[in-house]
């Protein structure tokens, strides 16, 4: 093959684009022809030439860019994030809280079975408290009880509603009696 | 692009981190005048971010970026001739009628590639750059300096792939001409 017929196969040679058929071709004309060994050292020297000239990034180039497209509104308003390292926090904290709101807003969570009479059996509040063998009223005075008999209904307003919720009220007015027959909604506290 | 294109600011961020070195360097290249490839540059990122809402992605995100890197200094070489300005193409201290010879590689040298192109050679090797036909230092350009295949340097610029090969083999040769006061082997 002349030299001049294989110039541009060697300029596809060089960069790497050439199939292996015509690599071979190349290869074999390279290894018998003085000229074109130097034209390809040459054609290489100048693809290298290229990266040799890089520029350079402009100071306050980023700068510019982004005000730029910020008075054009071509970018997204900056979002406020919680910075990575707080995301490991957060997310556990926000856990806790809302376990934390769970337990202090529902009864059924915290409150241990009483067996015991069924004017006391009811008697929940969102505290928690030691379970007391002799019963959850036992320890309290009529005027604990009572307050805690107000707690409970502020929390379950639907009590307010119900009439047997009514007479369960009267039951635990200051000096009812604890023998009441007619509990308010007795399955619940009594778990 | 396509969070960009979904509202991410933090997406464009990263695009542009990527990205930018390649951009500035490869308007560089094809204007060969920093304060051009400055401007080139920010245009060039202006229309990325333009095109986010259209943008589908038939292509590498690259292929895409090039392929609007190389219209934008088209036009921007286009709309500076026709202002009757001159690209500038040297650099400060540059001898027109100088000559920088350089020894390349003997032929026992087994990485011609890494001869050391002395700065002034590089400056005229950037000017014999800027006298390409736009077609071929695009060509040239885009795979020797970016590192675009052949296939790859069609899509951007919309010929065949024996377009390239026949555009960057003219290239070397005018090249090869215009340094070969410069070159001796």
């Amino acid at each position: 093959m002349r030299c001049r017929d294989i110039r541009e196969s060697i300029s596809v040679f060089v960069d790497g684009e050439a199939s292996p058929g015509e690599a071979a071709l190349v290869r074999g004309h390279l290894a018998s022809c003085e000229r074109c060994r130097v034209l390809e050292r040459q054609m290489r020297a100048v693809g290298a030439g290229v990266r040799q000239v890089r520029g350079s990034v402009p100071d306050r180039f980023r700068e510019e860019v982004f005000a730029r497209l910020e008075s054009e509104g071509a970018l997204p308003k900056r979002r406020k994030v919680v910075p990575a390292a707080w995301r490991w926090v957060a997310v556990p904290l926000a856990a806790a809280a809302g376990l934390g709101l769970f337990l202090l807003t529902s009864r059924e969570g915290i409150r241990e079975p009483v067996p015991s009479g069924p004017a006391t059996s009811w008697v929940g509040t969102s505290a928690p408290r030691a379970p007391s063998p002799q019963g959850n009223g036992s320890a309290l005075s009529t005027e604990d009880r009572e307050m805690l008999a107000m707690l409970d209904l502020l929390e379950d307003p639907e009590a307010f509603d119900a009439n047997d919720d009514a007479e369960g009220m009267e039951l635990l007015a200051p000096g009812g009696s604890a023998d009441s027959p007619n509990p308010p909604r007795g399955g619940r506290g009594g778990g | 692009m396509l969070l960009f294109r979904e509202g991410s600011r933090e997406a464009f961020e990263e695009l542009f981190s990527r990205h930018h070195r390649a951009v500035v360097r490869f308007a560089w290249r094809m204007t060969g005048d920093p304060s051009a490839a400055e401007e080139a540059a920010q245009e060039i990122f202006l229309r990325i971010a333009r095109a986010a809402p259209t943008y589908h992605p038939t292509a590498k995100f690259t292929t895409w970026m090039y392929t609007v890197a190389r219209r934008t200094t088209l036009n921007y070489l286009r709309d500076t001739k026709e202002d009757g300005e001159k690209v500038p193409i040297l650099s400060e201290g540059e001898r027109e009628d100088g000559v920088y010879p350089v020894q390349l590689p003997g032929p026992d040298d087994r990485n011609p590639e890494q001869v050391v192109w002395q700065a002034q050679l590089t400056g005229r090797f950037r000017t014999a750059l800027g006298e390409l036909p736009e077609g071929h230092r695009a060509a040239f350009v885009l795979n020797r300096g970016d590192g675009l295949s052949y296939e790859e340097v069609a899509q951007v610029l919309g010929v065949t792939v024996q377009a390239v090969k026949t555009r960057i083999f003219r290239a070397r040769e005018m090249l090869l001409s215009r340094l070969s006061k410069d070159l001796s082997a």
